[in-house]
């Protein structure tokens, strides 16, 4: 089975790939690049030339292009000590015609430069001229000069799978940085809870993760930063937030406690001293962090009253999936172990609805019924009851429960008909003994299959429910990085849910093989 | 036979004529005559309740691609941007007829800008359900035909399991999703999203179903005698599928439909007003008291629809299932 196991991996890590590059196309290559622009307020005011330039600027900050203006040009010779300061401000100041016609000889000689530098590297130069209008240079008209550089799919590709994983090491902040001596200390007191309580740590420096391994008392209790994903940075969802992050960090209003700083500060905060992470020169520039800190570990993740995007989702989901298998399952054999009455009638007539209307329509229905039963119904983070979970999860078990029970009873009435129950009776057990002892063992077999499936998908959330209920969930992520077109994101989420998908089915079948000795996925015994 | 002759008052010969030994005719096998589509029809008739269901489609189907014509409804007139005079808007039915008058298109009350819901929600059906049934042939269309390819050519069928593999694991929602925002939403892009990877499900389906029928001894006895591929396909194998085949659309075009709904409400609609885009605009008028007909009217008539639709073809595909024409 290991082998089988194997090859079904790697038929799954080629599908990630795959989808991956086909969504990469879709976003970075198909999709109008203009519309990133439709709902930002900055881009109306941006005019003429600036606005050419603004647009450049985003679209590598959204990842299409790599953009290289003249002045970054010059900056980057003046650092390998072509130029000096002086060199380089009176290099940047180039003529008001895109031609070059009124250049003086100097800049000519460096736009040059910067041209040939740009056809070697394969850039795009662009040149505009300085708009005037009335004798004045027109507002955002000055001259400009910048030059641009498609990605390629296939290097973008490379660049995203090569790191989606990334080992923490006592190299990974520049080695010009003096920050001491680089290490890794392991300590059985965590400064952080003052360095008397016994709790283990692994601390690094010259690592980008100030802690690598620690305990908190926040689930799963034990965390690593070892080995850290990258599945993309958001860009206009969750500002700079990593997608895998922006999913599990806490939401809501800050839980503030009183909090000592390395420095020995005490003030009330809801800093997490344990997500400190380098940032270089940031103690420097910034006092707040000199009175806090006495290192460049300056950026912290805080602690919020509220669960997280896969928390609310896990919880919604997971509570659901019981109560379709606790409840689906039962429904379901007793449907067809009473085939034709009246449960069975009236179960089919329910199936029948939720495979025929359309699943938002009978959310709003669940949600319509929920509103005039008294229960709340819609999600509240500052005022979280238990109640408010209620509606969201019924609504995301019914329909579930639904096609439990069809399942079931279809593979129970299937299994009804076969030799061996003929068998049984012949030899003169009861209908009941049948039922329970054989037929439901051997019908319940395929529902093995999807219970990986349900467990892992509940954590992604639902999306309709999610957004009818105003859930602060995972599932919403997405549709808001369509919605705002977080290009980032939509890559990273599609990995995260293609992963999942794979996964799922290969330990569903897996689970399949477990509980059902006839099966074997070992060549020999087919 | 002295009884007969009296009684009749007949001799013999008028009473009895040899009939000749017709060798033919004695190799003719008499059974009942039997009608494939006769069948299906009589036994999906045979319920009274597949009655009122057809007529309750046809009403639908009357409302929503003939009304609209009938009144000359404009569907370049996007109900949501077209604001009415003042006062006019968010009416109750009862509101609405003292307002205008008895009138038909009063019937569900005005909506958020004094447009009847009445018309837009007929208009908005005959988009959702014209798109749910052109997804639908196009997927059963390239599915069927692929799906049989698949089944009965072992090299296909190498090919195509790996682009299964590979495929099938790409969450389907999400794709279509990813889709639409791409190209900008519009009725025949919503196609495209929806078909593009749509006839796989089907596809494989139906290759799993030729593959248990191809090799049943009857197919074997039938190629051993020489009849070619295509017409053991048609004539051997296709008789067994209608049924799941009509299965298959009547639980399509309600998912159609489903999917369609969800995309506008999560934002990635199509310009057209159709259901869904009627239910996303109306979303807020759910909670507010005295508002609930112009979002209820089209969530209640999207899911009669689907349901007639559903029942029409699960009924449909038991009738056509020939071990119940007996």
């Amino acid at each position: 089975m290991g082998r089988y196991v194997i090859k079904r991996l790697l038929h799954g890590l080629f599908s990630t790939v795959m989808v991956i590059f086909i969504v990469m196309i879709l976003v970075y290559g198909l999709m109008d690049r203009m519309k990133i622009f439709k709902t930002d307020g900055q881009f109306t005011k941006q005019l003429n030339n600036q606005r050419v330039t603004y647009m450049h600027q985003k679209w590598e900050e959204y990842g299409y292009l790599d953009y290289l203006p003249y002045s970054d040009y010059l900056a980057m010779l003046q650092e390998s000590g072509e130029i000096d300061e002086a060199a380089r401000s009176a290099l940047s100041s180039i003529g008001r015609s895109a031609d070059g016609s009124d250049d003086s000889p100097e800049v000519a000689e460096y736009v040059a430069k910067f041209n040939d530098y740009c056809r070697e590297e394969g850039y795009t130069v662009t040149r505009l001229d300085a708009i005037i209008s009335k004798n004045r240079l027109a507002t955002g008209g000055g001259q400009v000069l910048f030059a641009y550089k498609e990605k390629n799919v296939l290097s973008r590709l490379w660049k995203y799978f090569t790191g989606i994983f990334e080992i923490d090491n006592i190299h990974k902040v520049p080695e010009d940085q003096d920050i001491g001596e680089r290490g890794l200390t392991f300590t059985l007191y965590d400064p952080v809870y003052g360095g008397e309580k016994f709790s283990p740590a692994i601390i690094g420096n010259g690592t980008i993760h100030r802690y690598l391994l620690y305990f908190d008392d926040q689930f799963p209790y034990i965390h690593q930063n070892f080995l850290n994903l990258h599945l993309g940075a958001s860009y206009s969802v969750t500002r700079g937030v990593e997608v895998f992050n922006s999913m599990t960090q806490g939401q809501g209003s800050y839980r503030q406690f009183p909090l000592t700083y390395p420095t020995g500060l005490t003030e009330n905060s809801a800093d997490n001293l344990h997500t400190a992470v380098y940032v270089a020169g940031s103690r420097e520039a910034n006092v707040m962090y000199q009175q806090r800190y006495t290192d460049d570990y300056t950026n912290v993740q805080t602690f919020r009253n509220n669960k997280s995007r896969m928390g609310y989702s896990f919880v919604i989901g997971i509570i659901s999936t019981l109560l379709v298998y606790i409840l689906g399952l039962p429904i379901g054999v007793l449907m067809a172990r009473y085939k034709e009455g009246l449960l069975d009638k009236f179960g089919t007539l329910y199936i029948m609805f939720i495979s025929a209307v359309p699943s938002l329509a009978y959310i709003f229905i669940f949600k319509g019924i929920g509103r005039a039963m008294g229960l709340p119904w819609t999600f509240d983070m500052d005022a979280e009851t238990r109640l408010m979970y209620v509606l969201p999860i019924v609504s995301l078990a019914l329909p579930s429960i639904a096609g439990m029970m069809k399942w079931m009873r279809r593979y129970m009435i299937d299994q009804m008909n076969s030799d061996y129950v003929k068998f049984a009776r012949a030899g003169g057990m009861s209908e009941t003994e049948i039922f329970f002892k054989h037929v439901m063992k051997v019908a319940a077999i395929p529902i093995f299959q999807g219970i990986p499936g349900s467990l892992l998908f509940a954590m992604t959330g639902a999306l309709i429910t999610e957004r009818v209920y105003l859930v602060p969930g995972a599932g919403g992520l997405l549709i808001d990085a369509i919605n705002q077109y977080d290009n980032s994101v939509i890559v990273g989420v599609t990995l995260f849910y293609t992963v999942l998908s794979v996964l799922s089915l290969i330990l569903g079948d897996v689970v399949m093989a477990t509980v059902d000795p006839r099966i074997s996925f070992t060549e020999k015994a087919r | 036979m002295e009884d007969f002759s009296r009684k009749y008052n007949l001799s013999d010969e008028e009473l009895f004529s040899r009939i000749n030994n017709d060798e033919l005719a004695s190799e003719r096998i008499t059974a009942p005559r039997y009608s494939y589509w006769k069948s299906v029809f009589r036994v999906f008739f045979r319920k009274k309740i597949n009655v009122v269901v057809l007529v309750i489609l046809a009403v639908l189907i009357a409302f929503a691609y003939l009304y609209p014509t009938v009144i000359g409804y404009d569907d370049q007139v996007n109900p949501y941007l077209y604001v009415n005079e003042r006062g006019g808007q968010h009416l109750t039915p009862s509101a609405a007829i003292e307002r205008y008058g008895f009138h038909i298109k009063w019937l569900f009350g005005a909506g958020g800008t004094g447009a009847s819901t009445f018309d837009s929600v007929w208009n908005g059906s005959r988009i959702s359900v014209s798109l749910a049934v052109i997804c639908a042939a196009i997927n059963m269309t390239i599915g069927i035909l692929l799906g049989a390819i698949w089944g009965f050519s072992r090299k296909v069928d190498m090919i195509m399991n790996e682009v299964y593999n590979i495929l099938g694991n790409i969450p389907g929602t999400l794709f279509t999703a990813v889709l639409v925002m791409v190209f900008s939403p519009s009725f025949w892009t919503l196609v495209f999203a929806m078909t593009i990877m749509g006839w796989l499900g089907m596809a494989y389906y139906i290759r799993t179903r030729v593959i248990i029928i191809r090799d049943h001894e009857y197919n074997l006895a039938s190629r051993c005698l020489g009849t070619s591929i295509f017409k053991i396909a048609l004539k051997n194998i296709l008789p067994f599928m209608t049924s799941v085949i009509v299965l298959e659309i009547a639980a399509a075009i309600p998912g159609y439909i489903s999917s369609e709904v969800f995309l506008s409400y999560i934002g990635l609609g199509m310009s057209e007003v159709s259901l869904g885009r009627l239910i996303y605009e109306a979303q807020n008028a759910m909670v507010t008291p005295g508002w609930g007909w112009e979002f209820w009217t089209p969530v209640a008539v999207a899911s009669v629809i689907t349901v007639v639709l559903y029942v029409t073809g699960q009924n449909l595909g038991d009738a056509s299932d020939p071990r119940t024409h007996m």
